[in-house]
């Protein structure tokens, strides 16, 4: 068993023992959680109770206490962003050798097809020189804080199963999800907000929930999406015709039949239902507060480029701000969009409008207000895409790249990275990773180790066996660790 | 006292086993139980290195097997020497503080308590015996009961006993209010009404509970919670899972659980059905819709994903969810290297897997079982109307003339025969120009690169099996003597095709279509060239042309006309001397698997100009023979393609083709078809588990620590499912004894319901466990039998209070495993939102059909894929059983899913119940708790009677119970509250009471308290 759940093992069980269950607000019955039995089988009723979103130790000193996940979903083209390739211009229109290509299966090109040069000009920026393509005005005014990684590699070739790999470790749904695993680790740090919030913008996401779901953890620590439609929270408005006041009363009503109840019953569940009350009277005033966006100055917004009142990838931007503010410990912003098989440049343009100031003025924002040290931010896709052009004219395709899993481009900032360098490095035809390869249960080993936590300890035993965001797999990247 | 708390606590520290079974507590000095204390240790520390995957064994030292443990390891060491521990190497191992030599190593990350080090030291000192799994060896009727009660009785002996022997009592039972509610939630997952439960409450006669039991057990809606409970292992849903999440057709396999379980269908045809019903002899269509059950798995869609690929995934899965469901081992372990725990190895996982790798996974259509009355009806309708298609002809008008030989006063019959005369010669003629004499050929070889190809009877092809994104057909034509000038392709439709054919594509493309990329051939070796392509239909972006056009990406195919049959005609460069072989090399090429699923070849040696039509090759031969050597048949056979083609009457055959639609649109479910013996699919074992790296081949075959299949047995899939449920297997009732114990209980005997494994925990009451399962297949592994005890004995009727004499048992065992006390366990997520419905009074209770769109909130689909929309159903479709919501897998329903119902990606053996302040919001906020709240708020604002009357229905009504006078001071204090508030206007009493009849005020009232009531923690717990 790992230390981690030793020490709230013998926390919870001494205070079960020692009569307080039942007493305190906020718990939850976590049997099998903390006896690692993994049995699903704990319930309400059943004993062992603990708040299973109650801040914890983890296993060594954290450098982030937050993450930021920018999921740029469909995948945004490395090739013409961050890793310029002037070998591709030299060789356009010409197949690349089939020894480069080996037996990669494609989703839609043959293995033959031609190469495509970079779509837009690169130029160097900052004091470390990195190269962006004119794409990124304004990820260029912050290269310097952010660290490049130009050789991250993945398993998963198609859209959903490479989304679901990143976020969970694994190409199937049914794995906890980052922000899960972190939650399950660390708790969280705020009762009037949830732990692990959800943004979308863009189109729909092809991994779908699978994506922050908390697969065979507790449901507890699944993500809460905040919608652009309707409530931000699920129900976190009350029906029409219910004013505050009576939300209230209803509250008290529901309260003071509760205790009557716990008092009858003597089951310490009723407590925690109790408490989840409370927190959702909370939510229902926090949430909005939230997303008024009124206290931020002028400034703020146009740093940002966002309309307060319409959603957009900026406005979800700020609000993550606000989020980790407010304590929330782990946020996602899906843009998906990037799945340029026609007409790349003309993805780029349009997506690189939507997200590139909103994520550098997240960076800036972090920055200025002294949150960026202990906040990690991610950007990246699923997979990169192909040096080689798509062309298919059943589809109608043209000037596009297919998906491509060898190599792709990410980056990160804050919470413990090194700044301003960039990582790793592609051959040539920006096909394969040369210098410093970086898998994705790397990154997830190095995402859970600036938080504080060891990848190979924080386990959860499920259906007979200890199971890892990492798998069996995974190296923390020290070399960008600041 | 003291002994056994200390014992509670350090197994909760240990968080292997719970409660060691039979013996309260370990006398001190006594050799630890293998099973027990040892085995858990040894498997989650030393297994994973000495256990039994060979490949990733340390020092070729296995610890799970007695006489390897024994034996001397490569360092010459024995790692157990019996009697003693100074002398094992295991012991020495674990005690040692150097980090050269300690295990478990520090790499592992594990530690050993000095307390666990203590149970393996004074295990080795004790001899070290060894003792098989307990859930391996078959189970027995032991363990001291010998009444002749039945199963009720043994349960409460068991439970009792120990009970007794840790020095607890069991709970005085339920009062009746508790438990009709308790058993109706539990049996139907439906409340009781007021009425029900008054009535039980005052029933006097002895058997009161039991008929009200039978009753529930008779109910149609009994069969709907528990085919629920059997759809999260099934992981039903209504889409495909995956990027696009498209919709699928599966809810008749649905409906088919529904009915076997409301038939109570035994266990073991249960099982026999859905795993392999389509091989039963004379399999009826029934039986072949239950094969659906493992058809649940996920199919991606996602634009050029490798078909093979996931089709390994869902296999994968196939034997995941078997192992959970039937065996309750975490069989899934293997698939990537031998079990780490379990003695499954990783060649082992990949026979059973065969088992299920030879079948086929086509549509079936669920027609009713008058269908072929139907059709023969149809089809003579469809003759009908034909002939009668000759009288929508317009008469010739009478002033064009006197016709020779008459007299110009024809009646309008004999004038229309005229015109139809005229129009018929005109077609004739017409058609007689472009028909062409073909002559069918017959396959001499047709094989593919993957799919089966069969030659039919009448010379067509039909493609089955396997496909890639990029298929081959290679096939070999004798031809005909002459100069051979044109090859025609005709493609046909085929009920077994999806979408009827012609095409095979089943997923991302349109269901039914093909493209065909290039068409090549050769003769006597020599490859040929075509010089044009013409077609009678193609789609979009396609021609037959582009066909012969060297490009891959290109090509010909009828998407739009599926279930219609098409040509196109190839035209060689220059005539080719038949009397040889034609070899035809087909290319089936997409990003997704389009290959052609039926169709058939004809050639020509006609000179002339040959055009693709739609006419058959048997009509263009009558077509060309002479007008005087037509017998009356064939006259009458043009006769009819002539009325079923000229455009003149166009508008007219439409009825014809809806009477033809209606024979081709029942559902279709997904099922399995056991492939051709001649064309078995292989089954490989994967390296590290994965699709690109398949190594042996294996044969089909059982885990060989189980018991064998009857000798003599084929291995096939049949086979297996009859291995799952024999006598002799010491699994499948054990486990499905254990599921059913956690359904009523909140958790099995054996707390891990899906693991039975080493790794899983061990019964709390393993005589009572094997006692049930036995009785179980005795009782014919009926379900109801089963369950009906379960509810009759008094174990499951005790009070679920905490508090009076359960208070001792609540203290020492807070987890209730001992079953001093009754069940309190959330309720469902189905449970609460049908409940809400029910107590409104719009429940619907019509069965089965497909899924329906009750309302939730905006925003659940926003960050799906293609962002769909959700149509929310009208009219009782609303109000439909939670387990008729569609079932979206990448958006699940939100109320279903925030109150743990599952998405249907993986196999659930028991919901999680979790507790969050998403579940207020939905019970507060939520739309349909909002309308259920309106609903029951009027029905209670149109009751006559005083307020405290209405109060005590609407309680009981909510909550089962009758009001208690502290209730009745609270809610009436908030009653007050609201009236007052109301009167002023200071609440919008239109608003809260939403549309309807009856004053608004008063609904409004009511509502606001009926809200509250469903916030009520009882009101969502069954208790």
């Amino acid at each position: 068993m790992n230390t981690l759940e030793n020490s709230y093992l013998e926390k919870v069980t001494r205070r079960h023992f020692f009569g307080e269950c039942g007493v305190g607000v906020g718990k939850i019955a976590l049997a099998s959680l903390l006896c690692g039995s993994g049995s699903r089988a704990w319930s309400a009723g059943q004993g062992g109770t603990m708040d299973p979103l109650a801040a914890r130790e983890p296993h060594f000193a954290p450098r982030a206490k937050r993450v930021i996940h920018l999921f740029m979903a469909g995948a945004p083209s490395q090739l013409d962003l961050f890793d310029y390739k002037p070998e591709l211009a030299k060789l356009e229109g010409k197949p690349l050798p089939p020894s480069v290509i080996g037996g990669q299966r494609y989703a839609f090109i043959r293995p033959d097809a031609a190469v495509l040069g970079p779509q837009y000009r690169f130029s160097k920026h900052g004091q470390s020189g990195a190269e962006l393509s004119e794409m990124l005005p304004h990820l260029a005014k912050v290269v310097d804080d952010i660290c490049i990684v130009k050789s991250v590699t993945t398993d998963q070739f198609n859209h959903a199963p490479a989304q679901i790999f990143f976020n969970t470790g694994f190409s199937q749904p049914g794995r906890p999800s980052m922000g899960s695993w972190a939650l399950y680790g660390l708790g969280a740090e705020t009762q009037d907000l949830p732990a692990f919030v959800v943004m979308s913008t863009g189109a729909g996401i092809s991994g779908g929930s699978a994506c922050w779901g908390s697969g065979f953890l507790p449901t507890v620590y699944t993500g809460v999406r905040f919608r652009n439609q309707g409530d931000p929270i699920l129900d976190v408005t009350s029906p029409v015709g219910v004013d505050a006041r009576l939300q209230r009363e209803t509250l008290d009503l529901v309260k003071g039949m509760n205790e009557r109840r716990l008092k009858g019953e003597g089951d310490p569940e009723i407590a925690t239902r109790i408490a989840q009350y409370e927190m959702a009277f909370r939510l229902q005033t926090s949430a909005p507060e939230l997303m008024d966006l009124k206290s931020e100055g002028k400034e703020t917004l146009e740093l940002y480029g966002c309309d307060p009142e319409k959603p957009s990838f900026a406005r979800a931007c700020l609000l993550a701000r606000r989020m980790i503010e407010r304590g929330v410990r782990y946020v996602n912003i899906y843009h998906e969009g990037w799945d340029a098989h026609s007409n790349v440049a003309g993805n780029l343009k349009s997506n690189c409008g939507a997200t590139d100031q909103g994520a550098a003025a997240l960076v800036m924002d972090l920055q200025r207000r002294g949150l960026l040290d202990d906040t990690l931010v991610i950007w990246g896709g699923e997979f990169g895409r192909t040096p080689m052009v798509e062309t298919n004219p059943l589809l109608g395709r043209a000037q596009g790249r297919d998906h491509h899993p060898q190599a792709f481009t990410m980056w990160m900032a804050g919470g413990g990275i090194k700044r301003g360098i960039t990582y790793g490095a592609t051959d040539e035809m920006g096909f394969h990773v040369v210098d410093k390869p970086v898998h994705v249960h790397d990154l997830q080993a190095t995402i859970l180790h600036l938080l504080g936590m060891d990848h190979e300890r924080l386990t959860y035993r499920f259906a007979g066996r200890d199971f890892r965001l990492t798998d069996v797999h995974g190296k923390v990247i020290r070399d960008i660790l600041a | 006292m003291r002994a056994a708390v200390s014992l509670l606590s350090s197994v909760l520290l240990a968080g292997s086993t719970v409660f060691a079974a039979q013996s309260p507590a370990p006398a001190a000095g006594a050799v630890p139980d293998y099973q027990h204390e040892v085995r858990p240790l040894l498997s989650q520390f030393c297994f994973k290195c000495h256990g039994p995957d060979e490949k990733t064994r340390k020092g070729d030292l296995r610890l799970d097997v007695r006489e390897a443990a024994l034996s001397k390891g490569k360092s010459g060491e024995r790692a157990v020497v019996p009697g003693k521990p100074g002398e094992s190497e295991l012991v020495k191992r674990i005690l040692s503080h150097d980090p050269e030599e300690v295990m478990p190593p520090p790499s592992a990350k594990k530690e050993m308590r000095a307390d666990q080090v203590e149970v393996l030291k004074r295990w080795v000192e004790g001899g070290a015996p060894y003792a098989p799994h307990w859930a391996f060896v078959a189970p027995q009727k032991a363990g001291g009961y010998a009444g002749n009660g039945g199963a009720r009785e043994a349960i409460d002996f068991f439970i009792r006993e120990r009970l007794k022997a840790e020095g607890l009592v069991p709970a005085p039972e339920a009062d009746r209010y508790t438990l009709i509610r308790r058993v109706s939630y539990d049996l139907t997952g439906l409340p009781p009404t007021a009425e029900e439960a008054d009535a039980f409450a005052n029933d006097p006669a002895a058997d009161a509970y039991e008929k009200l039991v039978d009753r529930l057990l008779a109910s149609p809606q009994y069969g709907e919670r528990w085919a629920r409970k059997w759809l999260d292992l099934a992981r039903y849903a209504d889409t495909n899972g995956y990027e696009k999440d498209r919709p699928r057709t599966i809810w008749p396999w649905r409906d088919w659980v529904i009915e076997a379980i409301n038939a109570d269908m035994p266990f073991d045809r249960f099982t026999i059905e859905q795993l392999a019903g389509d091989m039963l002899p004379g399999a009826t269509p029934s039986q072949i819709i239950a094969t659906g059950f493992h058809r649940n798995t996920m199919l991606n869609e996602e634009g050029g994903i490798d078909p093979l690929e996931f089709r390994f995934h869902a296999l994968a899965d196939r034997v995941a969810t078997t192992g959970k469901t039937w065996l309750g081992l975490t069989t899934g372990c293997a698939q990537c290297h031998t079990h780490k725990y379990d003695p499954i190895t990783h060649r082992e996982y990949y026979q059973m897997m065969a088992f299920f790798n030879n079948a086929d996974e086509p549509d079936f259509l669920v027609r009713p079982p008058d269908f072929e009355t139907r059709r023969a009806e149809v089809e003579a309708q469809i003759a009908q109307k034909t002939v009668e298609l000759r009288t929508k002809f317009k008469p010739q008008a009478p002033e064009a003339g006197p016709v020779a030989g008459r007299s110009g006063e024809e009646s309008e019959e004999v004038r229309r025969e005229a015109t139809v005369a005229r129009a018929f010669s005109s077609w004739l003629e017409q058609e007689r120009k472009v028909a062409r004499p073909w002559t069918v050929l017959r396959p001499q070889e047709a094989r593919a690169n993957l799919p089966v190809l069969t030659v039919q009877p009448d010379g067509s092809v039909l493609a089955s099996g396997d496909q890639t994104k990029a298929d081959v057909y290679w096939l070999k034509y004798p031809l005909p003597a002459g100069k051979i000038t044109a090859v025609r392709l005709d493609v046909l439709p085929d009920e077994r095709l999806p979408a009827g054919g012609p095409g095979r594509a089943y997923y991302e493309g349109p269901k039914g279509d093909f493209n065909l990329s290039d068409l090549r051939a050769s003769v006597g070796g020599v490859a040929v060239k075509f010089s044009g392509g013409t077609h009678s239909f193609a789609a979009k972006n396609t021609s037959a042309a582009a066909a012969i056009d060297d490009n891959l990406q290109s090509g010909w195919g009828t998407n739009g006309a599926q279930g219609q049959a098409h040509s196109a005609v190839f035209r060689f460069e220059s005539p080719v001397e038949g009397g040889r072989l034609l070899d035809l090399e087909m290319h089936f090429e997409r990003h997704y698997s389009a290959d052609l699923g039926r169709f058939r070849i004809a050639v020509t040696s006609d000179s002339g100009e040959c055009i693709a039509r739609s006419v058959p090759v048997e009509i263009d031969a009558l077509l060309l023979k002479a007008e005087n050597a037509l017998a009356p048949e064939e006259r009458e056979t043009l006769f009819r393609e002539f009325l079923l083609r000229t455009p003149e009457l166009e508008a007219q055959r439409t009825q014809i083709d809806r009477l033809r639609k209606s024979l081709t649109s029942y559902p279709a479910t997904l099922v399995f078809s056991e492939r051709p013996k001649e064309f078995p699919r292989p089954t490989h074992v994967h390296h590290r588990g994965e699709f690109l790296q398949p190594a042996e081949e294996v044969q089909p075959g059982v885990f060989s620590f189980l018991n064998p299949l009857p000798s003599g047995e084929r291995g096939d899939r049949l086979a297996f499912a009859r291995w799952l449920v024999s006598r002799e297997n010491p699994l499948t009732a054990r486990v499905t004894v254990n599921r059913a114990w956690a359904a009523f209980f909140g958790r099995g005997l054996v707390r891990t319901v899906d693991d039975f494994g080493y790794q899983g925990e061990m019964p709390t009451h393993p005589a009572l466990l094997d006692w049930l399962a036995v009785d179980f297949m005795e009782r014919g592994w009926s379900m109801k039998g089963l369950h009906k005890e379960l509810v009759m004995s008094k174990t499951y009727r005790q009070s679920s209070s905490r508090m009076g004499v359960a208070q001792k048992g609540a203290e020492r065992d807070p987890q209730n495993l001992l079953c001093s006390r009754g069940p309190r366990v959330r309720l469902e997520s189905e449970m609460i939102r049908d409940g809400l419905l029910k107590m409104a009074g719009v429940l619907s209770l019509k069965m089965g059909g497909p899924s329906v769109f009750p309302p939730q909130p905006e925003g659940v689909m926003e960050a799906a894929y293609g962002k769909p929309s959700w149509k929310t159903s009208d009219g009782e479709s609303r109000y439909r059983r939670g387990l008729y919501t569609y079932s979206k897998r990448t958006a699940p329903y939100a109320m279903l899913a925030t109150f743990d119902g599952p998405a249907g990606d993986v196999c659930v053996a028991q919901r999680e119940v979790s507790d969050t302040p998403l579940q207020a919001l939905t019970m507060l906020n939520d739309v349909v708790v909002v309308e259920a709240a309106q609903g029951l708020g009027r029905l209670v604002a149109a009751m006559t009677g005083s307020e405290e009357e209405r109060l005590e229905w609407l309680f009981k009504t909510c909550l089962g119970r009758p009001m208690a006078q502290d209730d009745l001071t609270m809610l009436q204090r908030f009653l007050a509250e609201q009236r007052r508030r109301l009167e002023t206007g200071e609440l919008d009493a239109a608003a809260l009471a939403g549309k309807g009849p009856g004053d608004v005020k008063q609904r409004a009232l009511w509502t606001s308290l009926v809200r509250a009531i469903f916030n009520f923690d009882e009101s969502i717990m069954k208790g």
